[in-house]
């Protein structure tokens, strides 16, 4: 177990997917990071966890490029892209899954499969792979996405990112507001893409979810990651963490 | 490295130069800047020409009035693209949550159970009903 990043050798070789260094971020002059490293390897699941408010989801941002760092540096395989806009960052093929899911209520499923294919000749090729990856989207492919489940909507996020074929997901609270059971189906898929050789950085408020599925884990306590090791290394410093013990 | 990251490697190593954000901004600037300098030297150019008595020196100094008031309309244009499209961003996304506010709410109303059925008001008495019709 590491404190600090956890910076073990990258999976699938020197190179990480994506890495944050140091990282500072404020909300109107207020810090909400401080000095956040982390590395999530090539092909790899890192799951970030942390109790509600200690930086996750504004780590999600500045990795994604929503909020500019206030010092450190965010790397994107081995290149420097502090300060890069997000539809810049979305477009070379780091995704974002966003707390909320993001996706476009009064539009079908097809069409939000369109929002994010730009080139029209595409499209049946990517709806078909998008509906075999996900049949229940098939079956709904006409209806309204505001009026799908939870579950359903978090599944058309998901596969709106994978229509473009990122090389880095980044995943902010899948399992917000979902049952149980539905959340284990969505974490089944999160692992089954990361096995397609996709770099998954999962931020997650409860745990035991995401940890069955994450090669490495890292544990954010106000606004810096205390401790960064294997999940099961990391079951026993959880309670630390979120109890403050 | 397997495809995707080598192919990320590759744009992500195309967008350290321009970095987005910041290419928006300069280029925010840059026609605010043709467009401020344009039209001051356009207007600055047009009246020192109706001093001049020697026609080529009129007819020199119009052209460079014509030709900065081409320069300010281009700034003004590449000013308003940058500008408009950091706002209509800002828009769309504003669109976004109020959609999805409207539709949960229909959703959520859709989703209620349907409510008991109570039993319909009684009838008023036929004489009120009838004082109540010849007062109208």
């Amino acid at each position: 177990m590491t404190a600090g990043n956890g910076a073990t050798p990258p999976l699938g070789g020197p190179v990480a997917a994506l890495e944050l260094r140091g990282v500072h971020a404020a909300y109107a002059g207020i810090e909400v990071l401080s000095g956040v490293d982390l590395v999530v390897p090539v092909g790899a699941v890192v799951a970030l966890l942390g109790a509600n408010g200690a930086g996750k989801s504004t780590t999600v941002k500045v990795a994604a490029g929503l909020l500019r760092p206030t010092a450190g540096s965010v790397m994107v395989a081995g290149h420097d892209v502090t300060g890069a806009a997000a539809h810049d960052l979305a477009r070379i093929g780091v995704c974002t899954i966003p707390e909320g899911r993001g996706i476009f209520p009064n539009l079908s499923v097809r069409e939000n499969l369109w929002m994010a294919v730009p080139e029209r000749g595409r499209l049946p090729a990517v709806e078909e792979a998008a509906f075999t990856r996900f049949p229940r989207l098939a079956e709904r492919r006409t209806q309204l996405a505001g009026t799908l489940s939870g579950g359903e909507q978090q599944m058309l996020a998901l596969c709106r990112a994978l229509v473009v074929d990122p090389a880095v997901l980044l995943l902010d609270e899948l399992s917000m507001g979902l049952a149980p059971i539905v959340v284990q189906q969505l974490y089944e898929i999160v692992a089954q893409v990361a096995r397609e050789g996709i770099s998954i950085l999962v931020v997650e408020q409860f745990a035991q979810a995401v940890l069955g599925i994450a090669d490495r884990a890292a544990i954010m306590v106000n606004g810096t990651v205390t401790q960064a090791g294997t999940p099961a290394e990391m079951q026993s410093a959880l309670s630390d963490a979120y109890l403050g013990g | 490295m397997n495809d995707r990251i080598e192919r990320l490697a590759d744009e992500a190593a195309k967008l350290g130069v321009t970095k987005g954000a910041a290419r928006d901004g300069r280029w925010q600037a840059l026609g605010l800047a043709a467009m401020v300098v344009g039209a001051g030297v356009a207007l600055l150019a047009y009246p020192l020409s109706l001093g001049k008595s020697d026609p080529r020196d009129i007819q020199s100094l119009i052209i460079l009035a014509v030709a900065m008031l081409a320069v300010a309309v281009l700034g003004a244009a590449v000013f308003l693209r940058y500008s408009l499209g950091r706002f209509l961003r800002f828009w769309l996304l504003r669109q976004l949550y109020d959609g999805q506010d409207h539709i949960d709410q229909v959703v959520a109303a859709l989703r209620e159970p349907p409510p008991s059925s109570t039993p319909s008001p009684p009838a008023p008495p036929a004489a009120d009903l009838t004082e109540r019709q010849i007062s109208r």
